[in-house]
């Protein structure tokens, strides 16, 4: 019985000696983050979107998830315009020029002080609990397993930007008062 | 990593296969709204499903919507491995690993995580199981031990129906099937949201069907009505509480043909007779993310299950409480949980049944604990643990397990377990005296006279509260491959039981000897007199040993979105060792084997097919081998509208599929090809 209860604690304590990243599942969320906002942006219509770049420019502060993006948005096209995703700095001038922003929550207080006018006719997509509060359109939340997300289409609108009833019936939607 | 706040047993996988390592998502919409995060249940929490220790088949709604299936029995048809037997329109056996029985399968059923596994007689009202089949989000099969994380009787395996958020059906949706058998069958589910954190559904159902056109001892008698209504509510005020609350109601009036004894010959008779049941379901769930790395949940439940047959009034009603909590540093997991289950059994003896002790209540308590490491990070995972559990028929039962699995890179695992599981005998074995099938006297001694040689015994199998729970240790062996669109699942094992369900004759019930000396002095008045006095008894007992193994195998291949299919094939040998004198009391010495193909193909952008073909080769339940095809060819006439077109049994046409006539009250009826046609439409 002793060796029995020296195993079970020797084994426990090299499983709490063992510590490892989950870099699959984490990969898996943030590629489908991506495959969501491609649609976002497939079923949304900007008023001012061939002004730009001529290209379609997806950004995020998180390397990760522009790497991770980059692989599933690869040879996409939005409105006949190829996809871009780029590393961003949060408190750069270059956050003007996207077309979609991603804050991930782990960038949630660098979203604080962004200067907004820089992000007129940029749709912001996030994940934090509050980013829709803080200036936000779309937010992402996991829900029994599932990516699911909320959208205020009146700041949406504000931002010139119309979104598809199509992709609004799936979503929880989020009004001004709120 | 954030995890869902399900934790827990929601599993996961897209749709058709079970095994698959992480491919690029496919971008259409819907696809990304039904993949989960994350997948797992065979481990309680969130866990990929492809790295699991455990032979895992998740069966995706996609499947279920294109086959045609008009509850979920029948949709179990298209797991492979899994024993489905039909026994009539309405009846069904299933199991995994084992022999099914209409009462005996030893396999765990929960909707949602709520068990309808009924203690009565071990084993589950499939005909009364109506849970809408266009709001199941998945069905989650494990076939093997799951009595670690779900407790007792679950020794062949886990069927958890996953059903939708509500957050997903908000809208209202219309079914409407009739075919030859089927007079009709219409759903109707409206869903919206509540506020802004919270959603509903609710729903509600009819369904009448006549009775097969062949029976096999009595004309058939198989037609049914069934009502059903139900709602399902989920709140998620903030990103760590989400709580689910749902209740339905299903009235079920269907005919069958039965077997029970006669009064006047003690002879089972074939009887045409109706049963009514009720069943109804409450449940609550909140599950609350502690932190980025630990998560709890507390479920409380109630169910009731009131049934009215020939000789037969049944109730059952059972409060489920359970907690569990689920906590990770880095790559180690520690899983723990407490249940409480109390079910009310109230018994009124009639000529059939009669109970030596009034039990009428069943107390199941206790807690598991669950470890989970990596001895290689990435590579070379263990977990271990135990669940010990009280129950007031036999006492303490403990149920250790261990797996291990080891994944040199993305596309293979190896992986392994050890694991023990209990089945605690039924009420019916442990308490009932059950009137069954009388013994001839000529079985025992000619007299040459007919009115003795003929007569049928009174005969009794007697429960008994000196019965052991049956334990069953189980190795497994599983590896699984996995490219971008195809993958390979292989499953072996070998389950040795002891203290296994057996019947034997009680020598000390019957005084034959005195009747044939009585017989002997020419004194057969008196010889028929104390005939007409005796029972013969047979006793419950677990001395019997039980030796099952088998494999399962299944390749997937899906090349394009269009186009899927699996091949399966498994098998399994099923061995008593036997005490003298003693006969088995669920299946017999047996081998089976199953061969399983299953296709969906989307041709055109409006139309698309469904095949199902399985070749069932057993002797298992003294019937001849079939080959069953269902085929389904679907319209999509709008863009949220269907008309689908499904032709079953195709091949096999009118078959036996079940014939173990040993079972109290079971007559088999011949299944027979059918056809159904389904308009659905979301608006």
């Amino acid at each position: 019985m002793l060796a029995i209860k020296r195993f079970v604690t020797s084994l426990i304590m090299l499983a709490l000696a063992v510590a490892a990243g989950e870099t699959g599942a984490a990969d898996k969320e943030a590629a489908l983050k991506a495959g969501f906002m491609f649609n976002f942006a497939r079923y949304s219509e900007w008023q001012g979107l061939a002004k730009p770049l001529g290209y379609f420019k997806l950004c995020s502060p998180d390397i990760e998830f522009v790497d991770t993006a980059s692989w599933v948005l690869h040879k996409q096209r939005i409105h006949e315009l190829e996809i871009r995703v780029s590393l961003v700095e949060l408190d750069s001038l270059s956050i003007n020029q996207c077309n979609l922003l991603f804050v991930p929550t782990a960038y949630r207080k660098n979203w604080l002080t962004v200067d907004r006018t820089l992000l007129s006719h940029t749709m912001l997509v996030g994940e934090a609990p509050d980013f829709i509060h803080q200036g936000g359109h779309i937010r992402f939340f996991l829900l029994a397993g599932k990516i699911r997300f909320e959208v205020a289409p009146e700041e949406l609108k504000k931002a010139d930007i119309t979104m598809s009833s199509k992709v609004l019936r799936l979503s929880r939607v989020v009004k001004e008062e709120q | 990593m954030k995890y869902s706040a399900g934790v827990s047993w929601l599993l996961c996988m897209t749709s058709f296969s079970v095994a698959s390592a992480e491919p690029m998502p496919n971008l259409d919409l819907e696809s990304l709204m039904a993949t989960d995060v994350q997948a797992t249940s065979a481990m309680k929490r969130a866990q990929s499903a492809f790295s699991t220790a455990a032979s895992l088949y998740v069966l995706g709604k996609e499947d279920i919507h294109a086959s045609g299936a008009i509850s979920v029995a029948e949709a179990l048809k298209l797991v492979p491995g899994l024993e489905v037997r039909q026994l009539d329109n309405n009846q069904w056996a299933i199991t995994a690993r084992g022999v099914a029985g209409r009462y005996t399968s030893k396999l765990l059923v929960m909707v949602d995580g709520q068990s309808v596994y009924n203690p009565s007689f071990a084993g589950v009202y499939w005909e009364t199981l109506d849970v809408p089949l266009y709001d199941i989000e998945r069905i989650e099969v494990i076939r093997g031990q799951g009595g670690l994380l779900w407790g007792s009787n679950a020794t062949n395996g886990v069927i958890n129906i996953i059903t939708k958020n509500s957050l997903d059906t908000r809208e209202t949706l219309l079914k409407v099937s009739s075919g030859d058998q089927l007079n009709y069958d219409i759903g109707l589910r409206h869903g919206g949201n509540i506020g802004s954190n919270g959603s509903y559904r609710i729903f509600g159902s009819v369904r009448d069907s006549d009775a097969a056109k062949t029976g096999k001892s009595l004309p058939a008698n198989d037609d049914a009505k069934q009502q059903s209504i139900g709602a399902r509510f989920d709140f998620a005020p903030n990103d760590d509480l989400s709580i689910l609350t749902q209740f339905s109601y299903t009235h079920t009036d269907m005919g069958q043909n039965l077997k029970a004894l006669s009064l006047a010959t003690n002879q089972n008779t074939l009887y045409a007779d109706r049963f009514e049941r009720d069943d109804g379901r409450i449940m609550a769930r909140a599950e609350h993310r502690l932190s980025g790395s630990s998560n709890q949940m507390l479920q409380a439940s109630w169910a009731i299950q009131d049934g009215k047959q020939l000789y037969l009034d049944e109730r059952f009603q059972s409060v489920d409480v359970d907690y569990q909590m689920n906590s990770l540093w880095g790559a180690t997991q520690l899983d723990w949980g407490l249940n409480y289950r109390n079910s009310y059994l109230p018994f009124e003896e009639n000529y059939i049944i009669r109970s030596d002790a009034d039990i009428d209540r069943l107390e199941q308590y206790g807690a598991f604990l669950q470890l989970q490491f990596a001895l290689i990070p990435e590579q070379l995972n263990v977990s271990f643990g135990n669940k010990s559990e009280h129950n007031s028929f036999t006492g303490w039962e403990h149920q250790p397990v261990a797996r291990i699995t080891w994944q040199p890179n993305n596309e293979h695992v190896l992986w392994s377990a050890i694991s023990q599981g209990v089945r605690i005998p039924s009420l019916a074995e442990f308490d009932y005296d059950t009137g069954i099938n009388g013994t001839r006297v000529g079985e025992y001694f000619q007299t040459g006279i007919d009115a003795i040689d003929n007569y049928h015994v009174h005969t009794v199998l007697n429960g008994n509260q000196q019965v052991e729970p049956e334990k069953s240790l189980s190795y497994e062996l599983g590896y699984r491959f996995s490219k971008q669109d195809w993958s390979f699942d292989l499953a072996l094992f070998h389950t040795q039981s002891k203290d296994v369900f057996a019947v034997q004759p009680n020598p000390d019930s019957a005084n034959l000897d005195q009747i044939a000396a009585l017989l002997a002095q020419g004194k057969i008045v008196e010889a028929q007199q104390a005939l007409q006095n005796t029972v013969l008894e047979f006793d419950v007992a677990s001395n019997a040993d039980l030796n099952v193994k088998g494999g399962e195998a299944l390749v997937a291949w899906r090349p394009s979105v269009n186009f899927r299919a699996e091949l399966g094939y498994s098998q399994m040998s099923y061995r008593y060792r036997l005490k003298e004198n003693t006969q088995p009391a669920i299946g017999y010495d047996s081998d089976s084997k199953q061969f399983f193909a299953k296709t969906g193909w989307h041709p055109f952008k409006k139309h698309s097919f469904f095949a199902l073909f399985r070749s069932i080769n057993s002797d298992a339940y003294s019937v001849d081998d079939y080959d069953a095809l269902d085929l389904s060819w679907a319209w999509q006439l709008m863009p949220h509208s269907s008309l689908s077109l499904t032709g079953k049994n195709l091949l096999a046409g009118s078959h036996l599929e079940y014939d173990n006539t040993s079972e109290t009250f079971t007559v088999p009826n011949y299944i027979e090809q059918s056809v159904v046609l389904r308009l659905m439409a979301e608006f």
